[in-house]
């Protein structure tokens, strides 16, 4: 006898939703969302029309116009004869945007080395007698109460931001990576050896080729640690930056342009998340 | 293919009853819950029968934080009590204050004029100032390093929190000093307050930084090759330090705001009696608000011109002078886009003063300096 109707398997673990369902399953969260959001919007509308904690729909609007196409005003005025694609490279998102990438992707470089100390650690018993017990501890320290020594080694232009989102993020990336190498089963190593294989082939051909994939993983995990301590960085000292941006917002309740900005920020994020996981499927298919 | 789905077995096994049983169950517990919930909230609810309750929200400041002796001290309950209120004072980070006044979660809130007007205004709250507390005489400063003058600060590194006072400061520096054409040159790097201190005196090559005390204070003493160059006691009653209430409030038909303003104003003047004549627990109170020592907190009062007696406050709030003073913050906030992103004119949030002129459009007065209250307590009608 077949199902009369979807309702039956909702609590069934061996439901099978159909395509349309499970569309429009998963929307509805959002749309919950974007209800709740204007229903608070507009009663606070009602009481106070000029209301800027919850912006209606055309403040948000205007708020996202003038995000992409108003000037930050601490640059000089463009003149007005400025074709659209001038004003939004000049743009205080566009702008905002590429200075946080560029110390976003500097500190994803420098995180590199501290996959492949982890690796190392994992691979090598001296490395691992030497690194681990203090990177175990290192990783418990609150790398935002470091800040303050942050500046007076790096200064406060870049590198301290940098620096701040590496070593809040770096050691525990490498602690996974740590652990996900150490759980390479000891025969493949054995056998790798029985084949004349160096310990460098076996670290970087045998171990780090097999569990790229999880580091991959790893990283993406760790996306949104980096941009917290970006975040941090930004609002305690900056010129420029996403955050920045929202920091000075906020002193005047500019939420027609944050909220524009936070979820430009969380939609960078989901296309560097997508592409990770895109480039993790194309480049290991069989994991 | 759908016969052999063991959904059929599972049914058999768990049986129709128990579930209802247990829904059942789950219903009763949700209703003695909300039972519960609702017992709860009458009991949180005022007025009933309990007297109208106001919160005022203050942050750590030379001239507010009074505030807190005066609730520690039981000046505010004997005054509400007069008064048949309940008045709650809680303390909050400055911008979460501003937040939460804006958002209507507390009636009452310390803010400077540059707040008030950027804040709660701007954001369509019409409100209304209480009390004119203050103003910086000396408190917020720029300071510079190895001799630098403020001609040689264009094209430099200035840490600052943006778009505040700092920044109002900054300005008027150059302004008065007719270096006004040098503004635009300005570098400001936005720097929170909480580590502004150490960045700053983290790298000696920083040269400059506007900042308040205590930090001013904190900086001046751990780095002898720093140096104030302006501060404002050079621009006197320009950043103004408030008690607003919001209008809504003072205008609540059962008079129980009004109530609220008589109550809050004779205990403030009270209050500041107590600071002005040097009583020792009064200024020990207030030292302990911030956990600044007494000493220090002496030094930030020297440098804050308080409106000791309700008569100075009102004769203030009433000059021609002060019309012209928030001119001047009134256009440093429209320029700086402070008043929204979308506002055309500056006089689109205006303001009116206590002899009922309005500075702006008169249909759009968002901020409104009363001296009702501070005239009541002058001629002691409290």
């Amino acid at each position: 006898m077949s199902a009369t109707g979807p309702a039956f398997h909702l609590t069934d673990i061996q439901g099978r939703p159909r395509r349309l369902w499970t569309q429009s399953l998963s929307w509805m969260l959002f749309l919950v969302g974007i209800l709740l959001y204007s229903q608070f919007s507009v009663a606070r509308h009602k009481e106070n029309p000029e209301d800027r904690v919850i912006p209606s729909g055309a403040q948000l609007i205007q708020g996202v116009k003038s995000a992409v196409l108003e000037q930050p005003e601490e640059d000089d005025p463009l003149d007005a004869t400025a074709t659209t694609w001038q004003r939004v490279s000049h743009g205080m998102l566009w702008r905002d945007t590429v200075s946080s990438s560029r110390r976003f992707f500097i500190s994803l470089l420098l995180l590199i080395p501290a996959i492949l100390l982890g690796l190392h650690m994992a691979v090598f018993p001296y490395a691992e007698a030497f690194f681990l017990r203090f990177f175990l501890f290192f990783d418990k320290i609150v790398a935002l109460s470091l800040l303050p020594i942050l500046f007076i080694v790096f200064g406060i232009d870049e590198w301290s931001k940098i620096m701040l989102m590496v070593i809040g993020v770096g050691p525990t990336l490498m602690l996974d990576t740590y652990n996900i190498a150490k759980s390479v089963p000891r025969e493949q190593v054995v056998k790798a050896f029985t084949l004349q294989s160096s310990s460098l082939d076996v670290t970087y051909r045998v171990i780090l080729k097999q569990i790229l994939p999880q580091i991959i993983n790893s990283v993406r995990l760790n996306l949104k640690p980096l941009a917290l301590f970006l975040f941090a960085g930004e609002m305690i000292a900056s010129t420029d930056g996403l955050a920045y941006r929202i920091a000075i917002m906020r002193r005047h309740m500019g939420m027609d342009i944050i909220i524009p900005y936070l979820l430009w920020v969380a939609a960078l994020l989901f296309a560097m998340d997508a592409l990770l996981r895109f480039a993790n499927r194309r480049l290991h298919p069989w994991y | 293919m759908r016969s052999f789905c063991p959904r059929g077995i599972l049914k058999c096994k768990a049986g129709k009853y128990p579930r209802q049983q247990s829904l059942g169950r789950a219903f009763a517990a949700n209703g003695a819950l909300l039972v519960a919930l609702a017992f709860l909230c009458a009991c949180c609810t005022p007025g009933y029968a309990a007297a109208p309750t106001f919160t005022v929200g203050w942050s750590v400041y030379a001239g507010w934080n009074p505030y807190f002796y005066m609730a520690r001290s039981g000046i505010l309950k004997r005054w509400a009590d007069k008064y048949g209120v309940v008045i709650k004072v809680q303390r909050f980070d400055y911008a979460a204050s501003l937040d939460a006044f804006v958002g209507k979660n507390i009636d009452a809130c310390t803010m400077t004029n540059m707040e008030a007007l950027d804040m709660p205004a701007a954001a369509g709250v019409d409100s209304t100032a209480l009390i004119v507390g203050d103003y910086s005489n000396g408190n917020d400063a720029v300071l510079a390093r190895s001799g630098l003058t403020l001609a040689q600060l264009p094209g430099k590194r200035i840490m600052l929190v943006q778009k505040t006072v700092s920044e109002y400061l900054l300005e008027r520096a150059f302004e008065v000093n007719g270096l006004g054409a040098q503004i635009p040159r300005l570098r400001l790097m936005n720097t929170s307050d909480s580590d502004l201190v150490g960045a700053f005196l983290g790298d000696r090559n920083n040269p400059a930084a506007v900042t308040w005390k205590p930090l001013v204070s904190q900086i001046l003493a751990q780095d002898s090759g720093v140096h104030s160059l302006f501060d404002s006691s050079k621009i006197p009653g320009e950043i103004l330090d408030l008690l607003v209430v919001r209008t809504d409030i003072l205008e609540r038909p059962d008079g129980s705001g009004v109530r609220f303003a008589k109550a809050i104003a004779g205990a403030w003047y009270e209050t500041v009696a107590q600071l002005a004549s040097g009583a020792p627990a009064a200024i020990a109170g207030s030292a302990a608000a911030s956990g600044d020592s007494v000493a220090s907190y002496k030094d930030q009062l020297r440098t804050t011109y308080l409106f000791s007696s309700p008569k100075l406050a009102e004769q203030f709030a009433e000059g021609a002078t002060l019309r012209q003073k928030m001119d001047l913050v009134r256009q440093f906030c429209f320029r700086h886009q402070l008043l929204g992103q979308g506002v055309q004119s500056v006089d689109d949030v205006a303001i009116r003063y206590p002899d009922g002129s309005v500075q702006g459009k008169t249909n759009r007065v968002r901020l409104r300096i009363d001296a009702t209250y501070m005239q009541m307590a002058a001629q002691g009608k409290l």
